[in-house]
């Protein structure tokens, strides 16, 4: 019950709100009403006792009047029953100065009268007295009051008793009364505020936490209609303008990652084509010796046969057949040929920007980061762009596909390799023979051992597992570089990581022409 | 001349190797084979040849990573580089590395001797 309480204190803002409010105002009434209580009962006391003592005097006076007009002690007592007849009183006595008792009436529940501290105090002060006292039938009030007895000028006292309990029954119906209309304003109160907290405040916070709510599930469309200028209307105003900022972000994320796919699509179509090209080339080049072999066999043949043999005839079939092969090879690299770079002088820098830009979804989603290290202000190379950013798309790729989650594949620039020299295997293809730019493309994946290394520019040699890559990767890097005139050096220490360096030469170099050799 | 020309063949296709010996060793030249470099280099250690007749396309180092080095140990060995048709990179590069004739593969057996008599002739011609 205890944590239900608290729990509804804790999540329900009205609840709180009303419920800290009630303790405050029960705190600060209850404090006042205490007080005032407790001056009314005081100033009543005071009064009856102003009552109480007027009266005695009144009596005082009756009774010396009687006195001294000689009634006897019984018409004395006849004149006190009357007189007790007054509602609330429970005994009055007369007491000579000697202390005894001339005449009493009594209530029946009163103690006898008796002249103790109180009457001898007053008869000797010759002043009244009072004093409080708890008897069986509640609380009374003794009111002993002097008078001056009619013979002799001595002082004999009347004691007047009060009962205090209706007083007292007075004051507890008081009491109750105001605690009750207390209670009643306070629940008032209460329900109208908690009335107003709902309607005022919860109201539109219920409309911002739905709104909330709404933009949660991702409906960013969702706007709060609240036209209220206070702080309140101020937040929903923050929200809407939050929610239509999140709404352009959220284009603007979309529309970019649609960029970034298509570029990325672009980007493996000409991979595959340059694949496809690499395949052509390779066929051709595989082709060509065995079909050399074949046509020269048959010349060296029909060189034997003298002219008029008829088998001569089978053999200009043969070497026929083998031009058309070579035709049609010719045909099919003729579409298939990766072009000729157009080598232009650009800054390295933006290609390897875009490479690690294409490749950031895929590193994040083996969880390697790509860190490029290059700096800016770097000589420029003489190069064609779309071929070059295929290059490194090749070795960026195979590098990511090597890579363990959390580690790094790094793209840095600079003379000397990154790898260390010990239990380093390395090999080299292509070779600069002027001012170059080496770009060292590292991962930090299992490495590549001596055997594999030897291997791995030749077409459709892969270490990816499930045939995943296509073997092209490097043979392609291969003869990009080559085409720029350059040189690729892979370097692996097993178990460790492997660095791909590429080395361009600088555009507008000494040695080199300004554009490409003219191809025969 | 006092002794036949000698020509080197280096390729790793066995069937090429034998098809070139067969063909040049009719025309009457003394003809050695090599798989790769490295048996190139010792066979060019032991003898001296008039004509080095090299493939581009072979594993390890390729004829064009071979040709500086050639050209630098025996100068007097003019290189004809052969590779597949379709290769022209193959070919400018060649050229400038020091390679005085190219062959595309397929050839026919004329071409191929035809190339060979010109190197020789201007090897004759040139000054010793």
């Amino acid at each position: 019950m205890i944590r239900r309480l608290g729990n509804l204190l804790m999540r329900n803002l009205t609840a709180r709100l009303v419920i800290l409010l009630m303790l405050a105002l029960m705190l600060i009434t209850g404090v006042n009403d205490y007080s005032r209580l407790t001056q009314e009962r005081e100033r009543l006391a005071g009064q009856m006792q102003e009552d109480v003592r007027i009266f005695s005097e009144t009596l005082a006076l009756a009774v010396r009047q009687n006195v001294r007009r000689g009634r006897t002690t019984d018409e004395l007592r006849e004149l006190l029953d009357e007189i007790l007849a007054r509602p609330g009183l429970e005994a009055v006595v007369i007491f000579g100065p000697d202390g005894k008792v001339i005449a009493s009436s009594i209530a029946p529940n009163s103690p006898d009268p008796q002249a103790d501290d109180l009457v001898r105090t007053t008869l000797g002060s010759r002043r009244p007295a009072a004093q409080a006292l708890e008897t069986e039938g509640g609380r009374i009030l003794r009111h002993v009051q002097p008078f001056r007895w009619p013979t002799g000028g001595r002082t004999a006292a009347i004691e007047v008793r009060q009962t205090l309990v209706a007083m007292e029954q007075d004051y507890r119906r008081a009491v109750r009364e105001r605690v009750l209309s207390r209670l009643a304003v306070l629940a008032a109160f209460v329900l109208s505020v908690v009335a107003l907290t709902r309607w005022n405040i919860g109201r539109p916070i219920r409309a911002l936490i739905a709104g909330a709510q709404a933009i949660g599930h991702g409906n960013l469309g969702q706007r709060i209609e609240l036209t209220r200028r206070d702080e309140i209307g101020q937040l929903a105003d923050e929200f809407n303008r939050m929610a239509g900022n999140l709404q352009d972000a959220n284009r603007q994320l979309i529309h970019e990652a649609t960029e970034r796919l298509r570029l990325e699509q672009e980007a493996q179509q000409a991979q595959k084509l340059a694949a496809v090209g690499m395949l052509a080339a390779k066929v051709a080049h595989e082709i060509g010796t065995p079909l050399n072999v074949i046509s020269g066999r048959a010349e060296v043949l029909a060189r034997s046969i003298p002219p008029e043999q008829p088998g001569l005839r089978h053999l200009d079939v043969i070497l026929g057949q083998t031009e058309r092969i070579t035709r049609i090879i010719r045909t099919l690299l003729d579409y298939t040929r990766p072009k000729r770079p157009n080598l232009v002088p650009i800054e390295i820098l933006p290609t390897l920007g875009r490479v690690a830009s294409l490749l950031m979804e895929r590193g994040r989603r083996r969880e390697v980061r790509i860190l490029l290290e290059v700096p800016t202000g770097l000589p420029e190379v003489q190069a064609d762009p779309d071929q070059l950013q295929q290059l490194f798309l090749n070795l960026v790729q195979n590098a990511l596909d090597a890579s363990p989650p959390g580690s790094a594949v790094r793209l840095a620039a600079g003379e000397a390799p990154l790898l260390p020299e010990e239990g380093r295997a390395g090999i080299r293809r292509g070779e600069v023979d002027s001012a170059c730019l080496a770009i060292h493309v590292l991962d930090q994946g299992g490495g590549l051992a001596a055997e594999e290394l030897e291997k791995v520019f030749e077409p459709f040699f892969s270490t990816k597992v499930d045939g995943r890559g296509t073997g092209l990767g490097l043979a392609i890097v291969e003869e990009i570089a080559r085409a720029h005139r350059g040189a690729v050096e892979l370097l692996s220490i097993p178990g460790r990581g492997t660095e791909a360096i590429v080395r361009l030469p600088l555009a507008a170099g000494p040695e080199l022409p300004a554009e490409a050799p003219p191809h025969a | 001349m006092g002794r036949n020309r000698r020509i080197l063949i280096v390729d790793d296709d066995t069937e090429m190797r034998a098809l070139l010996t067969d063909v040049l060793q009719n025309e009457g030249y003394e003809v050695a084979e090599a798989r790769d470099g490295a048996e190139a280099v010792l066979a060019l250690r032991a003898k001296h040849f008039d004509v080095i007749l090299m493939d581009k396309n072979m594993p390890g180092p390729s004829g064009l990573d071979l040709l500086p080095g050639f050209r630098r140990v025996c100068p007097q060995s003019p290189i004809i580089m052969m590779t597949a048709f379709g290769d022209v990179p193959s070919y400018m590069e060649a050229i400038e590395k020091g390679a005085v004739e190219f062959l595309f593969k397929p050839f026919r057996m004329e071409e191929l001797k035809a190339a060979i008599a010109k190197v020789v002739a201007q090897d004759a011609g040139s000054p010793a």
